[in-house]
């Protein structure tokens, strides 16, 4: 339900609408429901009151007239009048008691007549004390009725009016008329009945029609949301529907008019840097002709060095190297090429990764000897199998191999391989130049290199990093760099042991900036 | 007599140094520039081996290549500036022995030229593996007493699995034994080869019964 509420406007609107106007409909509902229970009782209690004036006087008139002498005669004429106080009025309705005021002297002479069913005890006795001062006033008090049906009881609120009266020969007395409004509550439940039920129909046309309503307005931006979706996905040409002058029409033609230019611009983007690539990628393979024949004449010469003279020796040797450098920056712009154009595909198989850091290692060898620095290797004592291009991650490797030889100083190498449940991972560090924080934020630019001056004293090409970040990046791997100025430089590079699977966390740990053990490592 | 070499390649320049190389190394260079022509002149030539461009004006190195096999089998080498596109693959598949990647160094030419031209070593005059009789010294193969008919290079690999039936050769060592390669080198060479091999001598291509898969491994004969 509250997902629900989080992820639709519509059930948003719907329930906060339905919810207000339910608050306000039960308020009106209380409202009416009261006003119209005590207009109902207001009128049926004036009705009551003069009723009851009526009946009063009635009964004290036809004992002030009658000349009743003796205590049968009395007795008979009271006999003769309650009947007429119950059949008079609605009927049904109205029940009466004749009580006699308590505290008299004298003698009981006339037994009350109370109407069958009623149960004096209704009348209360501060009621009584009140009627019994009222001078004459005609008084009333509300009370609940008890009737018992068929042996289910029933309550009915009434009104019970009372007012004494002078009898003569027998003394003070207090007439109680007992009204039952029944019928009055009875219209008042129906009342009640018929709003609630009215309230509830209304309560759900107004969710309905706030469901229709919101969904009419909330269509055109799901659409929207939809269409937006599919463009990011790539379907460029899609649009939205522009109909009418509403302020709906406006978002569509604004939305329309954004993924035109969107388009354009992507457009041209994209066929600027096919361009691009084709042109690199064109480049590359056309210098490779003359290259060959460079490098055919090239090599014929530099066989024959030693016959030459010491000049034309030297130059034989310069040309030599660099007809070599110039084919490697080639092959790397070609690869880089390739990336670009989204033409490479990895040739994955399950390798040991500790056979290809060595086969990198034996191959970089050379250039370590060279460099004067010793590589030392820890390596875990079980096979690392992952899957992965073996041709690219050893080339990577011997990348960075060839890096950290480079900027190494001379002092040595180290290189792990580390494994975990869902990762494979092998670092190389070197305790060199190392390189400041903004050295290391272009580490991986294309033809960007960490000496300041861009000294070309290295055999690299400048795209050694960039390619490797690309091959990294193509096994869903990552390639982190930790660096310090003259404390040294480390490259990390995870791989998931499964292609496609997520690295949760490296199995190495990167040197951190406080780290001692660099220092330390030198200075063993 | 030295090995007669046919130098197939537009660029003039190129042309000429790869024949400055071929010669020192002591092989004789013969040379053509037109792929509309290659066919007509190594009919003249009758070269032991050639070396194609496959970017050729004309007809391109590929189609003279398909051209060349209809009438000869001998050893193809294209050269091509393109090692990851198809048309490595396309130039194996039309019939090319090997190939190698410009730019080259002069010796990796030799090598894979005296490689191709190498006769083929064996202790036996026949060798037989399943229906086929190889006859060793006559470079033929018989299939009931009919002879279909093989590129040196097909020989030479059909040979070298039959010699040792029933032993699996991985992908590398076929690379070694029959092309010359000690590096590590294009496996695709093994796989084209030995489709355009079975095409040749299995009944059913598809469903091989003389040279077969080992998965993941490599190959065996028998």
């Amino acid at each position: 339900m509250l997902r629900l509420l989080r992820r639709s406007v519509q059930a948003r609107a719907v329930i906060t609408t339905v919810a207000l106007s339910s608050v306000l409909l039960i308020a009106l509902g209380g409202f009416l429901s009261y006003s119209i229970g005590n207009g109902l009782f207001e009128a049926r209690l004036n009705q009551v009151l003069a009723e009851s004036e009526v009946a009063v006087l009635d009964v004290q008139n036809t004992f002030a007239a009658s000349s009743v002498t003796d205590e049968i005669a009395l007795q008979t004429l009271m006999n003769s009048v309650v009947p007429k106080l119950e059949a008079t009025g609605v009927a049904d309705s109205r029940r009466l008691a004749l009580l006699r005021t308590p505290g008299q002297t004298g003698v009981q002479i006339l037994q009350s007549p109370i109407s069958s069913g009623l149960d004096t005890q209704l009348i209360s006795q501060n009621f009584r004390s009140e009627v019994r001062v009222s001078a004459g006033r005609v008084l009333y008090q509300s009370i609940e009725l008890t009737h018992n049906e068929d042996g289910v009881i029933r309550t009915s609120p009434g009104i019970v009016v009372g007012s004494p009266v002078e009898i003569p020969l027998a003394g003070k007395y207090e007439l109680y008329l007992v009204f039952d409004l029944a019928s009055e509550q009875q219209t008042l439940d129906f009342v009640q009945q018929t709003l609630f039920i009215g309230g509830l129909a209304l309560i759900f046309i107004i969710g309905a029609v706030a469901y229709f309503v919101t969904g009419w307005l909330v269509r055109p931006v799901k659409i929207a949301a939809e269409v937006s979706e599919e463009i990011a996905d790539g379907a460029l040409d899609v649009r939205l529907l522009e109909k009418g002058e509403d302020v709906i029409a406006v978002l569509a033609r604004s939305f329309n008019k954004m993924a035109d230019s969107l388009q354009q611009q992507i457009t041209k983007l994209a066929s600027v840097s096919k361009m691009q690539q084709r042109f690199v990628s064109d480049v590359s393979h056309e210098l490779r002709t003359p290259l060959t024949t460079i490098k055919l004449a090239g090599d014929l010469i530099f066989d024959a060095r030693n016959s030459l003279e010491p000049n034309l020796r030297r130059s034989a040797e310069l040309l030599h190297g660099q007809i070599e450098r110039f084919e490697v920056l080639l092959n790397d712009l070609l690869e880089i090429s390739r990336y670009d154009a989204g033409a490479v595909r990895a040739e994955l198989e399950i390798h040991d990764l500790n056979q290809v850091v060595g086969m990198a290692i034996a191959s970089i060898d050379p250039l370590a000897k060279k460099r004067g620095s010793a590589i030392e290797v820890s390596l875990p004592a079980t096979d690392v199998l992952a899957e992965f291009d073996s041709r690219r991650i050893e080339r990577l490797l011997r990348n960075l191999l060839a890096n950290a030889l480079e900027h190494g100083a001379g002092k040595p190498i180290k290189v792990a391989v580390g494994v975990n449940d869902h990762a494979v991972a092998v670092s190389v560090t070197d305790h060199g130049v190392g390189m400041s924080e903004k050295e290391l934020e272009r580490v991986f630019d294309r033809f960007w290199r960490a000496d300041p001056a861009r000294k070309r004293t290295s055999a690299g090409t400048g795209l050694g990093l960039a390619i490797s970040l690309e091959d990294t990046l193509l096994h869903g791997g990552s390639l982190d760099v930790w660096a310090k100025p003259d404390r040294g430089a480390s490259f990390r590079l995870t791989l998931p042991k499964v292609q496609g699977s997520e690295i949760f966390q490296s199995p190495l740990e990167l040197p951190t900036a406080d780290d001692n053990q660099l220092e330390q490592d030198q200075v063993s | 007599m030295s090995p007669k070499i046919l130098v197939i390649d537009d660029d003039n320049a190129l042309r000429e140094m790869v024949g400055i190389v071929l010669s020192s190394a002591g092989f004789d260079p013969e040379y053509c520039s037109d792929g509309d022509q290659a066919l007509a002149t190594f009919q003249f030539v009758q070269p032991d081996l050639v070396l194609l461009d496959v970017m050729l004006p004309g007809q391109d190195g590929i189609a003279v290549c398909r051209e060349i096999r209809t009438v000869s089998g001998a050893p193809i080498i294209m050269l091509t500036a393109k090692s990851d596109t198809n048309d490595v693959v396309k130039g194996l598949e039309a019939g090319a022995d090997d190939y190698i990647v410009k730019p080259f160094e002069p010796s990796e030419l030799t090598a894979r030229i005296k490689a191709r031209l190498r006769p083929i070593a064996s202790s036996e005059d026949t060798v037989n593996i399943g229906p086929l009789v190889l006859d060793v010294q006559g470079h033929q193969v018989l299939r009931e007493g009919r002879e279909i008919l093989l590129t040196p290079l097909e020989f030479n690999l059909l040979l070298t699995l039959a010699q040792k039936p029933k032993q699996v050769f991985t992908r590398e060592m076929l690379l070694e034994k029959v092309w010359g390669y000690h590096y590590k080198a294009d496996t695709r060479l093994v796989n084209v080869h030995v489709q355009r091999l079975r095409s040749k001598i299995e009944d059913d291509p598809d469903n091989p019964k003389i040279v077969t898969t080992v998965r993941g491994i490599g190959y065996k004969a028998g």
